[in-house]
């Protein structure tokens, strides 16, 4: 094989050039020929090398010959060349499954993991030789990808100072936490790793909307607020990294007018192994492993992504799952495959997953003898998920109770099968939209899907059956479910992700 | 005996970036109407661009529209406003 090398073309304050830096270091150390050009200024590249802990060599392109000679549109752009400068291959952007195949080229095995917690794909910026140029310099761009932090400050408390009190009114939301003692922290953070040698000022992710550095050692002292114990680290790792997935889209999550909030659904053994719990009362106040995972989630979004209830957290209405909304499935009483299943992974991998959701919407059915009878009444409150006559915007995931799910099973209903008659049976009467007053989804009923339900022309509700997401939890006494709708979904809005724990 | 507790809260430096010189008036000026997608935004932002046009002489209006009102501008959007005198953003609706 020809001797490779790898050219990327960078600018430094380019958000996905930051994001790709540290997986270029991982081709570097794996003794890979990388090089980077910027087309950025001397003190701007040596702050970028810095911030971003580049570890292989990057020159200078000052009058952009070299971008020009390349060609090049957008950066990041990468470019594998033989040893006679020719260009075997080029990637614009920022993708993981093109990194993990540059990789290959080179004889390494995969470099970028589905749920490290960056996006499977973001494009890139102009070319800086590109660009429309402007005397203003504008801000400094923020540092969003170096993986190190800083240490927490300590606080000393005055002996007289009641250290509930104190820690209520300065770290919390409206109910009262745990101090974060540097003893209970330190217990935290041992628990994290820390005393193996993990760094407690790594950074795991940076909470939008005003990405606060969400350290090792931050997520430790939320996590004491919360009443967590120390075991949970391992859960609340992986979820800082869920939430901060851009799919996500915590950003629009934390600051939006609507209901939404995130809800946190666990699968896997670690339901055991930290005794979540998912059976009656699944929604309250029920195991401290649901109630202090969900509360730290909040304290997290809150203390490090500054969405505080009185400012930047617009929501109109709210959401009581704003203190604490975690359950886990239940598995046992599932005969279906379980929800992280659904979302890929393998069943006995402990997962966590979050959609953005609105409180639960009771559906009480105890006359229903049928898979169809109970579903039926579950169609008609997916109906009204956002707003009646809004269809293909919205998403939902269904809670069904034990009692429920053994009617459903009994007629023989596969998962699918569930979710495909929720499918073609949620719709809204055409005549709902003939009364002539303006109204929420009616503009936009030339993209709906015209359906018959029960002989009466109807608007499909959901874009695809892929948009209800089935979960089973609760009692196994009492036949009630649940409907929560979505925010706005998809790639404009919040997308449900699931990680491994 | 006092308590020790670590500060659970950002201590990143915030970016400050001063805000650009108000403007003294918009004639002959170019302003910028950023639409972010919410239903209603391009009947409010139609009329204030009628107004500017015919009551403030400005020199030009540009249209922007965000992809979707759930997220941050993409750089495209920004680019495409960046040098012209001000910005208006129609918000919510």
């Amino acid at each position: 094989m020809p001797a490779l090398r790898l050219i990327a073309i960078l600018q430094t304050d380019c958000p996905t050039c930051r994001l790709i830096a540290p997986y270029l270091n991982i081709l570097a150390d794996r003794k890979t020929p990388v090089a980077a050009i910027s087309q950025d200024g001397e003190d701007a590249t040596h702050e970028f090398v810095r911030q971003t802990e580049i570890r292989f060599p990057v020159e200078r392109d000052p009058d952009f010959q070299l971008s020009k000679r390349f060609n090049v549109v957008t950066v990041p752009t990468l470019y594998v060349v033989d040893d006679q400068d020719r260009i075997l291959r080029q990637e614009a952007g920022f993708d993981k499954n093109a990194l993990n195949e540059v990789a290959a080229l080179f004889g390494h095995p995969s470099i970028a993991d589905p749920y490290d917690g960056a996006p499977a794909f973001k494009p890139g910026c102009t070319s800086r030789h590109l660009e429309v140029h402007t005397d203003d310099p504008g801000a400094a761009a923020l540092d969003l990808h170096s993986r190190t932090g800083q240490r927490a400050s300590v606080i000393d408390l005055a002996d007289a100072e009641d250290p509930v009190e104190y820690c209520y009114r300065t770290f919390g939301d409206a109910l009262p936490v745990v101090p974060p003692t540097v003893e209970r922290v330190e217990r935290m953070l041992a628990a994290a790793g820390c005393d193996a040698g993990r760094d407690p000022r790594e950074v795991i992710a940076r909470i939008p909307p005003c990405f606060g550095e969400a350290t090792v050692e931050k997520i430790a002292a939320n996590a004491v607020m919360a009443g967590c114990q120390p075991a949970m680290m391992r859960v609340l790792i992986p979820l800082t990294r869920a939430v901060c997935d851009e799919r996500f889209n915590a950003h629009g999550v934390q600051a939006t007018t609507h209901f939404a909030a995130p809800l946190i659904i666990v699968n896997g053994p670690v339901r055991q192994e930290l005794g979540f719990h998912c059976r009656q009362n699944v929604f309250s106040n029920v195991a401290r492993a649901n109630s202090t995972l969900g509360r730290a989630l909040q304290l997290i979004l809150l203390n490090l992504g500054g969405a505080r209830p009185t400012g930047i957290d617009m929501s109109a209405l709210g959401n009581p799952g704003k203190f604490s909304f975690c359950i886990a499935e239940n598995e046992v009483e599932n005969p279906w495959e379980p929800l992280h299943v659904d979302q890929g992974l393998a069943p006995d991998q402990s997962a966590v997953s979050l959609f953005a959701a609105e409180a639960p919407h009771g559906v009480s059915e105890h006359n229903a003898r049928t898979a169809r009878g109970v579903l039926k009444a579950i169609t008609y409150a997916l109906a009204t998920v956002w707003s009646y006559r809004s269809c293909m915007g919205s998403e939902a995931v269904v809670v069904l109770c034990p009692e429920h799910v053994r009617t459903i099973h009994r007629d023989g209903f596969l998962k699918k099968d569930v979710r495909e008659f929720l499918f073609v049976n949620t719709g809204i009467p055409v005549r709902c939209y003939r009364d002539g007053e303006p109204g929420e989804g009616i503009a936009q009923r030339n993209m709906y899907k015209e359906i018959t339900i029960d002989g009466e022309p109807c608007y499909q509700k959901f874009r695809s059956p892929e948009s209800i997401k089935l979960v089973v939890a609760g009692g196994t006494a009492g036949k009630f479910s649940a409907v929560l709708g979505s925010w706005s979904t998809g790639p404009r809005g919040s997308q449900m992700v699931t990680y491994p724990i | 005996m006092s308590m020790r507790i670590v500060n659970p809260l950002n201590e990143t430096a915030p970016s400050a970036a001063s805000a650009a010189p108000r403007l003294a008036n918009l004639q002959g000026r170019t302003i910028a109407l950023l639409d972010i997608s919410k239903p209603g935004g391009n009947i409010f932002l139609d009329r204030i661009e009628q107004r500017l046009r015919t009551d403030h002489g400005v020199a030009s209006v540009i249209r922007e529209m965000k992809p979707t009102f759930a997220k941050p501008a993409p750089l495209g959007v920004i680019e495409k406003i960046r040098h012209v005198d001000a910005v208006i953003e129609g918000l919510a609706d």
